[in-house]
């Protein structure tokens, strides 16, 4: 555990330090994987589809804000229906901007949980999605996350049933319609999925911020038996043909992702909780305080005493016990505390010397020795 | 000599300025009835849009059959039902709107008194400075 907590602070650190060329890196991958996903699925206007265009898209997404992604993998979906069918665009396009009207307006801050809903669906492991959006969002992210599953879905139809559409002449332009929008009103499997994650995104939410211990690992487990039983309920009326051994394994990597978001954003130590009890002119208050799990930088830093390379250094065990040598200054550093420690310079001997916790205790009980002589 | 209690506060606030604040500020200019009601009119204004957009949708998913059908059509039965649709539309999507930017609008209030109290106490070390 303190390697990883090591570990997590070491990230923090990079990212800290590089966040201005992290981020936009960040962005151009997500970006990247995003429009890569829509012009490799679909790929109908050739114009289009190189990976040129996506770089470039890519690139200019890196440095705009999260909403530029949407932007620019609806307007590439849409061109690329539009080569495959005119009619299926119109219909894409009234979608989108119902899908922009009425759910976007709520949800104009996450985009990211929209990007993230359409690169895991794609990916078939949605179900990440309800549980860390519950963790480390509102629950005004469900609007996003709904944008998102509607979205693919559309855009799975017609990848799906491409060669059909385009085997269909311009006489039967309604039929494609028909299938576009069968494909999102008819579809029980994409209604369950609408109800199961917006009430998990709730459920984990609401659990996540509750005043008890573990909350988070208890909103998580909560939010995947609710998502579980929502789907099977689903399955079971709806005859949604879902895979429950997928749908487990999915949970149970949402649970694993779920963990290592914790782990990075409310880590804390609940072996170390303290419950104070004070009050003011107005109120009692009981305050409940538990410590984040933070651990020191492995990091020991001893500043060089002198020049000199005379006699053993040697570990501070070996103390040369003579009150009349000069004492200079050790300054160690174990991760956040800096300490002054007073030592003899022969015990340094003009060397760095690592002096470990145990050590300094042996200095100063060295030094008290020496005080009472 | 640098007073470290106010680097800190300072701090505060200014990243709140830049970030939750930009949008909590907006928020704030506006009176509670002022803010729902703005925002219940964008409502009504884009939530007309979508249903005529979806009503569009429908037309043209059914053209077939209300071409064919055209002459036996009760178009008054059916312009009572889209109205109908559309203000129960109307009603269910104002009630989110109206659930949702309250919420907004209590807990951007709540961000801003927490603003101006961090902006007090500063007040109060500067006076106590001078």
């Amino acid at each position: 555990m303190r390697n990883l907590l090591e570990i997590r602070d070491q990230v923090i650190k990079i990212y800290n330090k590089t966040e201005f060329i992290v981020v936009p890196v960040l962005k151009f991958m997500l970006a990247f994987l995003m429009l890569s996903i829509v012009s490799g699925k679909m790929g109908y206007m050739y114009q289009l589809d190189n990976l040129g265009l996506v770089l470039i898209l890519s690139l200019m997404c890196s440095f705009l804000p999260n909403g530029f992604i949407v932007f620019f993998a609806a307007v590439l979906s849409m061109a690329h229906i539009y080569a495959l069918s005119l009619e299926v665009a119109i219909v894409t396009l009234a979608i989108y901007m119902i899908l922009f009207l009425v759910f976007f307006r709520f949800c104009s801050g996450h985009s990211l949980v929209l990007i993230f809903t359409v690169i895991l669906a794609a990916m078939k492991i949605p179900f990440i999605v309800p549980i860390v959006v519950g963790l480390v969002s509102t629950p005004a992210a469900m609007f996003a996350v709904i944008c998102g599953l509607i979205g693919y879905q559309m855009l799975n139809t017609v990848v799906t049933n491409a060669m059909a559409i385009h085997t269909m002449g311009d006489e039967a332009a309604m039929a494609k319609i028909r299938l576009v929008v069968d494909s999102l009103v008819k579809n029980k499997e994409l209604l369950v999925m609408i109800i199961a994650f917006s009430f998990t995104i709730v459920v984990v939410y609401l659990v996540r911020r509750l005043a008890i211990d573990y909350a988070w690992t208890i909103a998580m487990a909560a939010g995947a038996i609710a998502n579980l039983v929502l789907l099977l309920i689903g399955d079971l009326m709806y005859d949604t043909n879902m895979s429950v051994g997928g749908a487990i394994l999915g949970l149970l990597l949402a649970l694993a992702v779920g963990k290592v978001f914790e782990f990075f954003c409310f880590s804390i130590d609940y072996s170390r909780i303290e419950n104070v009890q004070f009050e003011d002119d107005e109120y009692y208050y009981y305050v409940k305080a538990i410590p984040k799990m933070t651990v020191a930088a492995p990091e020991k830093k001893v500043k060089r005493i002198n020049m000199q390379t005379q006699g053993d250094a040697g570990r501070p065990k070996n103390l040369d016990k003579n009150p009349a040598r000069e004492r200079s200054v050790v300054v160690e550093r174990v991760g956040e505390q800096r300490r002054k420690r007073t030592t003899n310079e022969r015990i340094a001997g003009g060397k760095s010397v690592t002096v470990g916790k145990r050590e300094i205790s042996e200095i100063e009980e060295f030094f008290d020795n020496l005080d009472e002589e | 000599m640098i007073n470290e209690e106010k680097i800190v506060l300072m701090t505060k606030l200014a990243a709140y300025e830049k970030g939750e604040g930009k949008q909590n500020m907006a928020v704030g200019k506006y009176f509670m009835g002022d803010y729902i009601s703005l925002h219940i009119l964008r409502t009504v204004l884009s939530g007309t849009f979508a249903f005529l957009l979806a009503v569009g949708i429908y037309l043209l998913y059914y053209l077939e059959d209300l071409m064919a059908n055209l002459y036996s059509l009760d178009f008054a039965a059916m312009a009572r039902n889209v109205v109908m649709y559309y203000i129960i539309f109307l009603v269910a999507y104002g009630l989110v709107t109206y659930i949702f930017f309250t919420l907004r609008f209590f807990k951007a209030k709540k961000g801003i008194k927490r603003y101006y109290q961090n902006l007090k106490k500063l007040n109060s070390m500067y006076h106590q400075q001078s």
